[in-house]
């Protein structure tokens, strides 16, 4: 594949827009140069990719706020949109191959299949923050954007060499109305209402985020079916008898997990959403409303 | 293993996994901290200063460590398992959809309630068959009825309508719904749990109606212990239910029941506490104490009919004590369906003669809160104490046993007392004679005198009706309460012919399930078509209406010539001589059984079997019914609820 001749800015554009016509609500160029530096190694997108010039990052919208009212077990079953984010950047690879003969890979979503899955192949949450689409919450980590809330990302490493965006100037996080939260109770919502109690952290005297502590463990027991799946299994191994063997195999929520295998949903388990259906940001933002976002077009 | 390489290819032993699991995780990204916003800023000194709180990958932990990638792998994903803690997803089912979490209203799965082995040793008694349950719900006899939905919905529909009546009592359903909630709690302070047994002896009382509500709040299960229960009764039956707890009073007349309770909680290890209505004895606990504590947990699960609430003993007149439990689906439906068939309204007042410790006692408040009606106390039954309830209380209903109006006819209280209040009185417990019914009834001038008949095993099986013709209500049992099938049986379990006397077999909605732990004698106690088999010996007429004419164990069988002897004592009851007789069989070598007349005389009287004989014979019974021998005695053997233990008798 020979490199078609290109020009860096307009070629960012017309990429920038096939991905926003494709479904994204955020598309931003990361600093390759510090993705290499801050990723530990063997989750660089070098190692991956050893000629990759570029790395694009690609935000799909959230939830509908709809979605945001109905009890967490229903929200496990449609609250992910992740796979959209996926299709997203599976396209764009193959535009920016067809369009500019630059060889391109979508990052591959999946886990660490030599570390296990609590370890990212790649950070798609580091690629998205050194693009400017998202900066980094008190709430685990998630990334927030001021215009479009929460949202998944992925990302298309490429051998084009684009211009790289700057991080966001700013942190949304936390909002005002947190920050005030946590004058009064010592907690920001997504604290107060995490059901593993995960999080925790510090907001200094300017209302910027001082600490962020993840308890990712407890987060990962509670909302991933990776760790709940093996987990039912040697509880079920561990009964005492067959009849608890039995019990623990086809008790109903453990078997919604057989159910999520099965047909290869993303949902249940993914997320539990909690800590994002408190957080104003993530539900309120501007764009976040599809309504909203439709009305202002 | 990792990468599929096992521990030993790995050479990771458990002596490693110990002593770096804790540093392995704590350098991993299982737990991260952040300080300030140090990837947006591009602050790549903070990022490398901190890189061991934001979560290292494997390899970095190696190297920082000095083990190998592999070894920090495999070593990590144990850590990641030593430490999980189950379940927790499962607390989805309880979030969103306006639903947030709250951590003093999370209680971790494994600190949830759980019944004990003998709540769940009890919980298996009910092996009702698959078919017949369908059968109960599809055609809607077991519903959801339990006593505290009943007394909810009391509370919240008439909250200021009169619960209680009568003496030490006088509340509303508000009131009795605040004092059972409270109670309940305390129970649950006390250390009492759902399904645990608890037994009550206590007379008919405020405190009783409240401590048996209560325990049903708390989804408990009572047994009842007859108030002439003394240390024998208690330790046989405290043993053999496995009662958690005891609530009775100080001290019954001259027993010390609170410190005999105490003894025997030394001696039975299930017996952990004594709870005590007046004033306890050091190591009791004071039932008024209770009512004051914080409420029940939430996450406690709320009792369903399903659950079982009573554990009562049968009377036992031919064989030992016999544990029946019965939930609410049994009894509530029993009762649910009685209180038209007895006519019970909203508004009426409800007394039982017969104490609460008697199922049929049970049954008056079951049928009173039921209908919305007011139970009417009467803590001890004395034929004075009875006419005052009756003339001050004006019930509506009376629920009394045979000898309770005998002894208010004998003493011609009923020639003066105004009974013009009671629209129906029901009469149960023993056998009824007609001629006290056709005495009494027209000096019940406001209504008319029904005939009940029930077991501990099924509660109310039979009842005349209020509409009834009089002499149906004073000559038999009645018919099939709605939902009982009711037959007369063979040996065989075949139907005998309408007239033809049999065993009384019934089966139905409130029959029960098994006996507890004696599977001899629940296997006994059915037919092969699953009736049960009551050992009343009874005759129905062309209508349905059932007369009993004794127990089927005591038959006596003179030379292949069967005859119920209940026919003998009735007559004999009226001889001017006998204060109290019973008929049972000796053995005879010709004829395999003759019949013996055992009697307690009155004071100064005298009698020969002659002389009876001749009595008999002039009220027209048939020779071969004739006692052949006469035994007199000082007292007979009773069982608690007043019955003659025949099976004691011997010449």
């Amino acid at each position: 594949m020979s490199q078609n001749a290109y020009d860096p800015e307009t070629a960012k554009q017309e990429i920038f827009a096939y991905a926003k016509k494709r479904g994204a609500l955020a598309v931003g160029v990361a600093d390759l140069a510090a993705i290499e530096r801050i990723a530990p190694p063997g989750h660089r997108p070098s190692d991956i990719m050893p000629r990759v010039k570029s790395v694009i990052s690609v935000g799909v919208g959230g939830q509908t706020q709809g979605a945001w009212t109905v009890p967490a077990k229903a929200l496990g079953y449609f609250g992910s949109t992740e796979t959209r984010a996926y299709s997203c950047v599976y396209a764009l690879a193959f535009f920016m191959e067809s369009m500019y003969g630059a060889p391109s890979v979508y990052c591959p979503p999946d886990m660490d299949n030599e570390a296990g899955p609590r370890v990212p192949l790649q950070s798609l949450k580091l690629h998205a923050e050194l693009a400017g689409i998202g900066a980094r919450s008190l709430a685990g980590d998630i990334l927030l954007h001021p215009e479009f809330g929460y949202m998944y990302f992925a990302s298309v490493f490429t051998e084009l060499e684009l211009p790289p965006d700057e991080p966001m100037a700013d942190n949304p996080c936390p909002a005002p109305s947190c920050t005030d939260m946590y004058r009064k109770i010592g907690q920001t919502p997504c604290m107060k209402f995490c059901p593993v109690q995960c999080l925790s952290g510090k907001i200094d005297a300017e209302g910027k985020q001082e600490e962020m502590h993840y308890d990712m463990a407890a987060c990962a027991e509670m909302t991933q079916q990776y760790e709940a799946v093996p987990a039912m299994l040697a509880r079920a191994l561990e009964a005492e008898d067959a009849t608890q063997r039995t019990d623990a195999l086809f008790d109903p929520d453990n078997k919604m997990l057989w159910y999520k295998m099965s047909v290869g949903s993303g949902g249940l388990l993914a997320q539990c959403f909690e800590c994002m259906r408190v957080c104003p940001i993530a539900t309120r933002s501007p764009q976040a409303d599809p309504i909203r976002r439709r009305n202002s077009k | 293993m990792t990468q599929g390489y096992s521990r030993d290819q790995l050479g990771v032993t458990d002596a490693m996994i110990d002593a770096y699991g804790d540093i392995v995780f704590k350098l991993s990204n299982n737990h991260q901290i952040r300080r300030g916003d140090p990837v947006r800023m591009k602050d790549f000194a903070a990022i490398e200063a901190h890189r061991h709180e934001l979560g290292m990958s494997d390899e970095q932990i190696a190297e920082r460590v000095g083990l190998a990638p592999a070894q920090v792998t495999l070593i990590r994903n144990l850590e990641e398992r030593r430490r999980f803690r189950t379940g927790h997803y499962h607390q989805l089912n309880k979030l969103g959809g306006g639903k947030r979490f709250r951590a003093e209203r999370m209680t971790p799965l494994q600190d949830h309630f759980r019944y004990n082995e003998d709540a769940l040793s009890l919980r298996a008694a009910f092996a009702f068959d698959p078919a017949t349950v369908r059968g109960y719900v599809e055609d809607g006899y077991w519903k959801n009825d339990t006593l505290r939905g009943w007394l909810i919905r009391n509370a919240e529909e008439t909250p200021d309508g009169r619960a209680l009546a009568g003496a030490g009592g006088d509340l509303t359903w508000r009131e009795l719904r605040e004092r059972v909630g409270k109670l309940a709690a305390g129970f649950y302070k006390a250390g009492i749990r759902p399904g645990d047994v608890v037994a009550v002896q206590l007379p008919n009382t405020r405190d009783y109606v409240e401590s048996f509500l209560a325990l049903c709040w708390l989804g408990a299960v009572m047994t009842t212990l007859y108030m002439t229960f003394r240390e024998s009764e208690f330790r046989t039956q405290l043993a053999h239910s496995n009662a958690k707890a005891v609530i009775l009073p100080e001290i019954i007349g001259d027993f010390a029941a609170a410190e005999t309770a105490l003894r025997l909680s030394v001696e039975l290890e299930t017996l952990q506490r004594v709870i005590v209505a007046g004033t306890p004895p050091a190591g009791a606990i004071a039932l008024a104490s209770l009512y004051d504590v914080p409420p029940l947990p939430k996450e406690l699960p709320a009792p369903t009919a399903a659950d079982p609430f009573l554990l009562l003993y049968t009377s036992g007149t031919t064989s030992s004590p016999k544990g029946v439990p019965l939930n609410s689906h049994q009894m509530l439906t029993n009762a649910r369906l009685g209180v038209v068939e007895h006519d019970i309204r909203p508004g009426d007042v409800v007394l039982s003669a017969a104490p609460y410790g008697h199922l049929f006692g049970l049954y008056s408040i079951e049928m009173a809160i039921c209908a919305g009606a007011s139970i009417d106390l009467l803590p001890i039954f004395s034929p004075p104490a009875f006419i005052k309830a009756v003339e001050e209380d004006r019930p509506t209903h009376l629920f009394a046993g045979p000898a309770h109006l005998a002894a208010c006819n004998g003493m011609g209280l009923f020639d003066k007392a105004d009974m013009s209040s009671l629209r129906v009185t029901v009469l149960s417990g023993s056998a009824v004679p007609p001629d006290l019914v056709r005495a009494c009834a027209p000096k019940f001038t406001g209504g008319v005198i029904t005939q009940l008949w029930g077991m501990t095993e099924l509660q109310a099986g039979l009842y005349s009706r209020p509409g009834d013709d009089p002499e149906i209500a004073a000559t038999s049992a009645g018919r099939n309460s709605p939902g009982t099938h009711v037959r007369i049986g063979d040996e065989n379990g075949n139907e005998l012919p309408r007239g033809e006397e049999g065993e009384l077999q019934v089966r139905g909605p409130s029959v029960f399930a098994a006996y507890y732990n004696n599977p001899e004698a629940t296997a006994a106690a059915f037919t092969a078509d699953g009736y049960f088999r009551s050992g009343d010996l009874a005759c129905m007429d062309a209508n349905g209406n059932v007369t009993l004419s004794g127990r089927l164990k005591e038959v006596i069988n003179r030379g292949g010539v069967k005859y119920s002897p209940q026919e003998v004592e009735l007559l004999l009851e009226k001889h001017p001589a006998i204060a109290q007789c019973a008929i049972a069989p000796v053995p005879d070598e010709r004829l395999g059984e003759r019949a013996c007349c055992y009697a307690v005389l009155k004071p100064q009287a005298s009698v020969t079997l002659e002389e009876l004989c001749a009595f008999l014979t002039e009220k027209g019974l048939a020779k071969h019914k004739l006692p052949e021998r006469l035994e007199l005695r000082e007292t007979m053997p009773m069982t608690a609820t007043r019955k003659i233990i025949k099976g004691q008798l011997k010449p």
